[in-house]
């Protein structure tokens, strides 16, 4: 068979020609425009409903992402010795004109997420109330005791994918939010 | 012309000697002609003697191969025919009538040789340092990435980011201070980040050349680190059809690789070349010697196409290739913010520990990376050679972070957080003058255009990039005068148009230009010694990433920030190699190098961390200072008794920020090999063989104090073992390799590898890598 097979060769080559065409042809780009990066969470809003059922919020936001100019966080003032429901919300408000919510999000993926706290001052840590299907914590619902007056801080920190059934659960997972407020408790 | 009067010659001279035999013989005035043909590759041989035994009657053939002896008289002879190149071949034929025969003839060494240098315009050895690779001594670590097969050279290491990324490293130097050219072409990618691996099959190269330093005028300015050259197997040239089937295994991810090439070439007026060759790849989670690493699967799918012509005085060339990648990055590795590094590198060890699977999750990069070019070469006669080269890339990055985007399902399911297009055209002439006296060389001129898209996330900024260079090399050799001298200059010009980064829209231009050059010498020492040396002098104008990026580096929790106004970095290369070969027992090369670099580039830690809603992330800036890059590497080879040799080699690194006076960060630390290799045979290259060898890194002591999250890890040894052999299974020819990694398990971490403060590096790995070459023509030789 030294070349009988100049047929197969052919075929070949003809082929291959082809498919020069076929695989340059088809490599095309998808001309999005671009984005900032799209899992942005920029704004973390804390409602606190008093007993008597008086509510009041308070924001941390970084609008612009990360860089640029850093967050701005609302300073919070409680009532001392009161017992305050605490409610999270998270949103993406880099579009004014298109506010996301991701709350609805994060309870949706609760199993993924978990909302932990850290205080100090005169502050305890809020109580978790909400689970997620497991059972385990969850952190979109609190409740937050109030002491003496005097002053604080606050922070609240989402974390996604967190191992809940770590001995320290709040050490494990990837960051996505990390907001500290200053409180004044009076 | 000249031909003729040869005849006429043979003629007159057959006329008088076999005057004699006239009278004797019946018949005469009988003709005898032919063909003479090279057994291989079935062409004619020039010029060949074809003799009648005993009697001084015969013919030259002519360019043709075809040879005609007339006036010959019936009867029995003996015809030798015989060419310098070739053995001779001897036939008896009994001569009644005009005849026609034929003769095949079996080139032998030298002709092959000459064939191939013809073939190939073999590249003159470089006077600077340079070390090459065949494919079979890329071998088994093929299997694991292109930067991990050529990692066994001396001055070459890897910085890794996890186990599944791995970039090569020349003397302190890469990403894109190393210049890849993939098939002559220069690569054109992402290939700035540390996480970027170069997109090419390690089944592609069938040659892979290093040279070290900034001596390559040739190739481009910016390569102040070196060049690695990755050629294919050059196209088949003898006609018929043949190829080779690898197929592999590793123990560790459980990975399968399979990879195929067909080659076949047509014989005729148009003797068309081609090859297909493509590569399957699929690895599952990686394991450590104590616990796997989750998500470190990998999938490639590569292929290529080449088709070739080649004529006397021209030939041209068309290539594609096409690599695709999927890998996963190790999970434990992707962290939020500061924080969570803390708490990473105080766990030492990952927070699960996995399990195994071939199942990919987030964070996930995908990578796909096109190569279409064409190149015709045409002889212009008295004058030389004309080269042109045109080539189009097309590079996509997509980086998924290890959670989806928030936003509605499930439009974003399957959505990266980073997407970048790169489509780069080059065209490059080049013009080789026939030597002028004793000099050699070429004059060339280089373009390209390149615009990158960013489709998703906002690091880096949309831009076009042109290009223009000029060079110009000239060698001076006058054998066998032992100093052989090459000198080169270029002019490289370079202008961006940077546009929108995310939503801000940057309009900025920036224009560089500069010259490089390069001085060598090569020194031969009667049989023993060969000295080389090279002075270089090389820039690189800053890389889109130093002047703008803009954004949180996952992997690393930090912020980078560009700065738009850096200068041109300036390397001044020097570099003395002494080859030492005795061609019996001992083998040894040196490399010594001094690199000073002005406005190298290098992040920069930063007092004060970003704060962003993540948390705080420590803030690096691109900033530049003058360094200094210095050590050696050497290589040797004795052979102790008959079978068996030791092998050595090391490459050591000072590197040294000469503005800040401290050492230069992530630079790789001191590192030794030594083997043992015995082969069971006479042939080394054939024989079946065994190969210990003890790899020695130490610990970097030589770290920017407090700029790490943590300090370099310890020194370490591992050793790895390899044998092979090759043997026919009936008339099938097989060649059989296998090597573990890591061959005692050890724990161990890499400085330069990114993930060192989240886990170990992987563990024991036994590869079996069989190769099966095929011929469709009966007659392979």
């Amino acid at each position: 068979m030294t070349f009988k097979n100049s047929k197969l060769m052919r075929f070949l080559f003809v082929f291959l020609a082809a498919s020069t065409l076929f695989w340059t042809g088809c490599q095309k780009d998808d001309d999005n425009p671009p984005t900032d990066e799209p899992e942005l969470i920029t704004t973390v809003i804390l409602h606190f409903t008093a007993p008597d059922g008086g509510t009041s919020s308070f924001k941390f936001s970084d609008i612009d992402g990360a860089g640029g100019n850093p967050p701005v966080a609302q300073d919070i003032t409680l009532s001392a010795n009161t017992a305050y429901q605490l409610n999270i919300d998270f949103q993406d408000e880099s579009n004014a004109n298109d506010v996301k919510d991701i709350t609805t999000e994060v309870k949706e993926e609760a199993e993924a997420h978990l909302v932990c706290f850290a205080a100090s001052g005169v502050l305890d840590i809020p109580v978790t109330l909400d689970t997620d299907a497991n059972g385990a914590p969850l952190g979109l619902e609190t409740e937050l005791t109030t002491g003496q007056a005097g002053n604080a801080t606050l922070t609240v920190v989402l974390k996604h994918e967190p191992d809940k059934g770590a001995a320290n659960a709040c050490n494990t997972g990837e960051t996505d939010v990390q907001a500290e407020f200053g409180v004044r408790v009076q | 012309m000249k031909k003729r009067l040869l005849l006429n010659w043979q003629w007159l001279l057959l006329f008088a000697l076999g005057a004699p035999a006239l009278t004797a013989q019946t018949r005469c005035g009988l003709t005898l002609q032919g063909k003479v043909v090279d057994a291989h590759s079935q062409e004619p041989v020039a010029f060949a003697n074809v003799a009648i035994q005993g009697s001084s009657i015969g013919a030259i053939a002519d360019e043709n191969g075809l040879y005609f002896i007339d006036n010959i008289c019936a009867g029995t002879y003996t015809i030798v025919c015989s060419h310098v190149n070739c053995d001779h071949v001897v036939h008896n034929i009994i001569l009644t009538e005009d005849t026609r025969k034929d003769f095949i003839l079996e080139s032998h060494g030298i002709f092959m040789e000459e064939i191939l240098v013809r073939g190939k315009a073999e590249p003159l050895k470089a006077a600077g340092a340079s070390s090459t690779l065949e494919a079979a001594q890329l071998g088994s670590g093929r299997g694991l990435s292109l930067g991990d097969a050529i990692e066994q050279l001396p001055g070459v290491t890897v910085l890794n980011t996890g186990a599944t990324i791995a970039k090569p490293v020349i003397q302190g130097l890469h990403s894109n201070r190393v210049l890849l050219l993939n098939n002559g072409v220069r690569q054109e990618g992402q290939q700035w980040g540390n996480e970027h691996a170069p997109a090419i099959d390690p089944f592609l190269a069938d040659r892979v050349t290093v040279i070290k330093g900034a001596g390559s005028v040739r190739y481009g300015a910016d390569a102040i680190g070196g060049v690695i050259l990755i050629e294919p197997r050059p196209l088949r040239e003898k006609p018929g059809m043949g190829g080779e089937i690898n197929l592999q295994g590793l123990s560790n991810g459980r990975t399968g690789l399979a990879s195929g090439m067909l080659e076949g070439a047509l014989k005729g007026k148009w003797p068309i070349s081609g090859r297909l060759q493509g590569t399957v790849k699929r690895g599952g989670n990686l394991r450590t010697p104590n616990y796997f690493l989750d998500n470190t699967g990998v999938e490639e799918l590569n292929f290529s196409w080449a088709l070739g012509l080649k004529k006397e005085r021209w030939n041209t060339e068309l290539f594609f290739s096409r690599f695709y990648t999927r890998l996963g990055i190790f999970s434990g590795s992707h962290i939020g913010n500061l924080t969570d590094l803390a708490n990473a590198i105080e766990r030492e060890r990952p927070l699960q520990d996995g399990a195994f699977t071939y199942e990919l999750g987030r964070p996930q990069q995908r990578i796909y990376h096109e190569l279409f070019k064409w190149k015709g070469e045409l002889e212009t006669g008295e004058l030389g050679s004309l080269q042109l080269q045109l080539a189009r890339q097309f590079n996509r990055r997509q980086e998924f972070d290890s959670h989806r985007p928030y936003g509605n399902l499930p439009d974003n399911f399957d959505e990266p957080q980073i997407e970048f297009e790169i489509t780069t055209h080059t065209a490059e002439l080049a013009w080789q003058h026939h030597p002028i006296h004793l000099l050699r060389g070429s004059i060339g001129a280089h373009f390209m255009q390149q615009a990158n898209t960013t489709d998703r996330g906002a690091l880096i900024p949309n831009y076009e990039n042109y290009t223009a260079g000029f060079f110009w090399i000239e060698r001076w050799k006058n054998f066998p005068f032992p100093l052989e001298v090459e000198g080169g200059l270029r002019y490289d010009y370079q202008w961006m148009d940077v546009g929108l980064q995310g939503r801000d829209t940057i309009n900025r231009q920036l224009a560089f230009r500069n010259l490089s050059g390069t001085i060598g010498a090569i020194y031969r020492f009667p049989k023993l010694l060969e000295l080389r040396f090279n002075f270089g002098t090389a820039w690189r104008a800053p890389n889109v990433n130093e002047l703008f990026s803009d954004g949180v580096h996952h992997g690393a929790a930090s912020f980078e920030t560009g700065d738009p106004d850096l200068q041109p970095e300036r390397a001044y290369n020097s570099s003395l190699s002494f080859d030492f070969d005795d061609k019996d027992k001992l083998s040894a090369t040196l490399s010594l190098f001094y690199n000073v670099i002005d406005n190298f580039i290098f992040l920069e830690p930063q007092a004060e961390p970003v704060l962003t809603i993540r948390g705080a992330f420590p803030a690096f800036g691109y900033a530049q200072s003058d360094a200094r890059l210095m050590g050696l590497d050497w290589q040797l080879a004795y052979e102790a008794m008959p079978g068996l040799r030791l092998e050595s080699q090391a490459s050591l690194l000072r590197a040294w920020n000469r503005s800040r006076e401290e050492p230069l960060s992530l630079m790789p630390p001191d590192q030794f090999e030594h083997a043992l290799r015995y082969s069971f045979g006479e042939d080394e290259n054939k024989a079946p063989y065994l190969r210990l060898a003890m790899i020695n890194v130490l610990e970097q002591t030589r770290a920017p104090a407090e700029t790490d999250y943590a300090p370099p890890p310890p020194g370490h040894t591992r050793f790895k073992l390899e044998g092979g052999a090759q043997f026919r299974l009936g008339k099938q020819p097989l060649e059989v390799s296998l090597a573990v990694f890591n061959l005692f398990n050890t724990s161990y971490r890499q400085y330069l590898n990114r993930f060192r403060y989240f886990a170990d590096e992987t563990g024991r790995n036994v590869s079996l890598h069989l190769r099966v070459p095929f011929g469709l023509v009966p007659r392979s030789s």
